[in-house]
C-alpha cells in the first residue's frame, strides 16, 4: 500500500512544473551540468548530482571511508534487508530452472533449463489465471482510471472548501481499509444474507446473488476496486490539477473557450505527465492485481473466475506439494514481463516526450 | 510530494470562482451534486452499518429480523465488552498493535537510515548503492524464492516474518531523500560539520527534529500496512496460535460461509465462550475494533500533510 502511496508522490515531482516554489531545482533540467556518473535507474536522482565529484575521484579510499562511513553504516541495515529480501530471492529465482525438490540440498538440484516454462503454458490452470489477470488489469485499466479522473474533474469544481474537505476525507478513507475488510463489507451489504437483499425479500424480489456469481464477478471486482481506491486515484489527479497554471484557463476563457474547449485543451494536457506516468506504473503492474481481494473470493466465485497468477502460484506451490519450479516459473514470468513493459513503456513515454518513471540516462 | 502537499495546504485556503469562469446551469449542479452525494453514500452507509449492527442489542437485531440493522432500536455494548474481555480477538487485537508498534519503529530506522545515508551525492559508493536500492523498484522476486528465504532463515510462525521481508520501501526512501536534499539547508549541515558534529550529531539534532511532519506520515503510511497485514499471515504465518487480525476476521467472517468443515471449526473456535451477545454483533463489533486504529490515524495522515506544507513552504 505504501508502495502506492508514495508512487504518487513521485509522481507529482515529476508532474509539477520547472522551478516549483515548494522544491526548488527539483526538476530542473540537469542538461547544463557537466555529465557525471549518473545512478542508471535513478527515479528520481536529480539535482546536486556531484560537482566535484572528480576532485572527490582523487581522495584515496582509506580518507574516503573515514570520511563516509557513519553514512555507509546508515544504509547498511537497508542494504541488509534488501540483500535477503529482495537479492537473495531473486537468485533462488534459478528454482524455474531446476529440477527442484526441497528435501535435497540446494546445490545438487539437476538444472534442467526452459522445461518448467513450457509446461506452464501446456497447464490450463495457469493459462485461465494468465487470462483472468490480464482482463482484470484491464478492466482496472478502462474503468477505474478514467472514474477517478471524472472524480478528481468534478470535485475540482466544487468551490465551498468544506464541502469539498469533507467529500475527500469521505472517499479517501476505504484506501486505507484491508481487502479483507473491504469484503467483508460487500458481503454484509451485497451479500445472500445482506442488507439489500433482505430488503429486496422484503419488496417480494429476489436476494442478490452477486457475491457469489462467477459471471458478474467482474461487475463486483469493478465495485471493489472503485469503493476502496478511486478516492486515493482521485487525491493525485485532484493534486495534478491544483498545479495547472490558472493563469492559462483566464487567457483561454479570454480567448472565448467554452468549458469544455478548456477542459480538454489545458487540464487534460495539464495532468497528461501525471496520467502517463500511472499507466506506465499500471503496465508494469499488469501482472500483479493483487493477491488478497482474489484468494478471499476464490471460493465464494471459483477457481476459474477468480484465480490470477499470484493465486495461482500461492495455491501451486504453499499449498501443494512438487509445484515449487513451476511456481516459480510463473513467478519469474511474471517479473520479467513486468520488468520488459515497464521499461518498453517508459521508453514510449520519452519518445512521446513525457517524463516518465526515471529520467534518461 | 509538492503538488500534494500544496492541495492539503490549499484545503485551507477559500476560494472563489474567477471572473472569466461561467456558473455552471442548474441542471449541472444538481447532476453533479446528485452524483457525490450517491458516491459518498456508498461509502458511508455500508460503514455505518457495520458500527450500527455491532452496538445493537440481541432485541433490535431480533426486530430488525436480520444480521445487519441501520437504525438499531437500543444500544448495548455487550459484544465489545465479549470480545474484548480476553479470548482469540483480545489476543489477536493485541498481537496486531505489537506487530504494528514494532513494524513501525525497524521500518522508520532503515528508512530514515537509507534516505540519510543516501542524501550526499558524491560519497563513497553514493550511486552504486542507490542503484541498488532503485533497481528493487523495476522487478519483484517470486512467491516461492521469497518463502524459501523466510523459511531457511528459521523465521515461519515468527511475528518477525511479518516485519523483515516487507519492513523497507524503496518508494518511502525517494520520498524521504528528497526532502532531505531539498527541504533541509545544506549550509546548516555545513555549519554543523565546521563546529565539529558528526554526521550521527547532524542526523538526530538537526535532520531529524526538522523533518517530523513528513516522517509522521510515512511512519503512518507503514503502520496502516502492517495493520493490514492479510497476505503476509496467510503465507508465511499460518501456524501460529495467535493470529493478525485481518486473518482472524477473515476466518471468522469469511471462510465460515464456505463448504470446507475445516473453516467452520476455526471460526466456531474464535467465538467459543462468547455466548452473552448476538454473533451478528460480535463479529461487527471485531470489524469495528480493526476500523478504528485506521480512524484514529487518518485525521493525523491528513492533519500532517497540512504541517508539512507549512515547512516545506519555509524552508523553500
Amino acid at each position: 500500500m505504501m508502495l502506492r502511496s508514495s508512487r504518487a508522490t513521485s509522481t507529482l515531482e515529476a508532474g509539477s512544473p520547472p522551478g516549483d516554489d515548494v522544491l526548488p531545482g527539483a526538476s530542473r533540467p540537469s542538461s547544463s551540468r557537466p555529465r557525471t556518473r549518473r545512478a542508471k535507474a535513478g527515479a528520481t536522482a536529480h539535482g546536486a548530482e556531484g560537482v566535484g565529484t572528480i576532485e572527490r575521484r582523487r581522495i584515496p579510499l582509506r580518507s574516503r571511508l573515514r570520511r563516509d562511513w557513519p553514512l555507509l553504516l546508515l544504509v547498511l541495515p537497508a542494504l541488509l534487508q534488501l540483500a535477503f529480501f529482495f537479492y537473495l530471492p531473486s537468485a533462488f529465482s534459478v528454482i524455474a530452472f531446476m529440477d527442484y525438490s526441497p528435501y535435497r540440498p540446494f546445490w545438487e538440484n539437476p538444472i534442467i533449463g526452459f522445461t518448467y516454462f513450457q509446461m506452464l503454458f501446456q497447464d490450463p490452470y495457469f493459462v485461465s489465471a494468465l487470462i483472468n489477470t490480464l482482463q482484470f488489469a484491464g478492466a482496472q485499466l478502462l474503468f477505474v482510471f478514467p472514474f477517478s479522473i471524472m472524480l478528481a474533474l468534478v470535485v475540482h469544481g466544487i468551490m465551498s472548501t468544506v464541502l469539498r474537505s469533507t467529500f475527500q476525507s469521505i472517499v479517501y478513507l476505504p484506501y486505507f481499509f484491508s481487502w479483507v475488510l473491504v469484503v467483508t463489507i460487500f458481503l454484509q451489504v451485497l451479500g445472500q444474507d445482506g442488507l439489500l437483499s433482505r430488503w429486496l425479500v422484503g419488496i417480494g424480489a429476489e436476494r442478490l446473488q452477486i457475491m457469489n456469481d462467477p459471471d458478474t464477478f467482474m461487475l463486483l471486482a469493478w465495485m471493489q476496486w472503485t469503493w476502496k481506491d478511486a478516492g486515493w486515484g482521485m487525491i493525485i489527479f485532484l493534486a495534478a490539477l491544483a498545479a495547472i497554471n490558472p493563469s492559462l484557463y483566464e487567457a483561454a476563457a479570454a480567448d472565448g473557450a467554452n468549458r469544455w474547449q478548456r477542459l480538454w485543451h489545458i487540464t487534460l494536457p495539464g495532468i497528461r505527465p501525471v496520467i502517463v506516468l500511472l499507466l506506465i506504473l499500471q503496465l508494469g503492474g499488469i501482472l500483479t492485481v493483487g493477491f488478497e481481494q482474489y484468494q478471499l473470493q476464490r471460493q465464494a466465485v471459483g477457481w476459474g473466475t477468480a484465480e490470477v497468477l499470484d493465486t495461482f502460484v500461492y495455491y501451486r506451490t504453499i499449498l501443494a506439494s512438487n509445484g515449487e519450479s513451476i511456481g516459480t516459473a510463473a513467478g519469474l514470468f511474471k517479473g520479467v514481463i513486468g520488468l520488459l513493459l515497464i521499461l518498453a513503456a517508459n521508453n514510449v513515454a520519452h519518445r512521446l516526450g513525457e517524463q516518465g518513471v526515471y529520467q534518461r540516462s | 510530494m509538492t503538488a500534494q502537499i500544496q492541495l492539503f495546504g490549499a484545503k485551507k485556503r477559500a476560494r472563489v470562482r474567477p471572473v472569466w469562469d461561467e456558473e455552471p446551469s442548474i441542471p449541472t449542479k444538481i447532476l453533479k451534486g446528485l452524483f457525490l452525494a450517491v458516491y459518498a453514500g456508498a461509502i458511508l452507509v455500508p460503514i455505518w452499518a457495520v458500527v450500527a449492527t455491532s452496538l445493537a442489542s440481541e432485541e433490535a437485531l431480533a426486530r430488525a429480523g436480520g444480521d445487519l440493522v441501520l437504525l438499531p432500536s437500543d444500544i448495548s455494548l455487550q459484544a465489545y465488552r465479549e470480545i474484548l474481555s480476553g479470548g482469540a480477538v483480545t489476543a489477536s487485537l493485541l498481537f496486531t498493535m505489537l506487530l504494528t508498534a514494532i513494524g513501525t519503529a525497524v521500518s522508520l530506522v532503515l528508512t530514515v537510515g537509507a534516505a540519510y545515508g543516501l542524501s550526499r551525492p558524491g560519497t563513497l559508493w553514493h550511486s552504486k548503492i542507490l542503484t541498488a536500492v532503485l533497481i528493487t523498484l523495476l522487478f519483484a522476486p517470486g512467491m516461492y524464492p521469497s518463502y524459501l528465504v523466510v523459511q531457511k532463515l528459521g523465521l515461519l510462525n515468527n511475528m518477525w516474518a511479518l516485519i523483515l521481508p516487507v519492513c523497507f520501501s524503496a518508494w518511502n526512501l525517494i520520498v524521504l531523500r528528497t526532502f532531505f536534499m531539498t527541504s533541509i539547508p545544506g549550509d546548516l549541515i555545513d555549519a554543523a560539520k565546521i563546529d565539529g558534529a558528526g554526521e550521527f550529531k547532524i542526523l538526530f539534532s538537526i535532520v531529524l527534529p526538522m523533518s517530523k511532519a513528513i516522517l509522521a506520515v510515512i511512519g503512518l503510511f507503514y503502520a496502516v500496512g502492517y495493520w493490514n497485514t492479510y497476505f503476509l499471515g496467510v503465507l508465511y504465518t499460518p501456524g501460529m496460535d495467535v493470529k493478525p487480525i485481518q486473518v482472524l476476521i477473515q476466518q471468522w467472517l469469511l471462510a465460515s460461509s464456505g463448504p470446507t468443515g475445516q473453516d467452520a471449526a476455526a471460526a466456531a473456535a474464535i467465538s467459543s465462550g462468547m455466548k452473552n451477545a448476538p454473533a451478528a454483533s460480535l463479529k461487527m463489533a471485531a470489524v469495528v475494533c480493526t476500523i478504528i486504529p485506521i480512524i484514529i490515524m487518518y485525521p493525523f495522515i491528513q492533519r500532517h500533510f497540512t504541517k508539512a506544507v507549512i515547512t516545506g513552504a519555509v524552508k523553500g
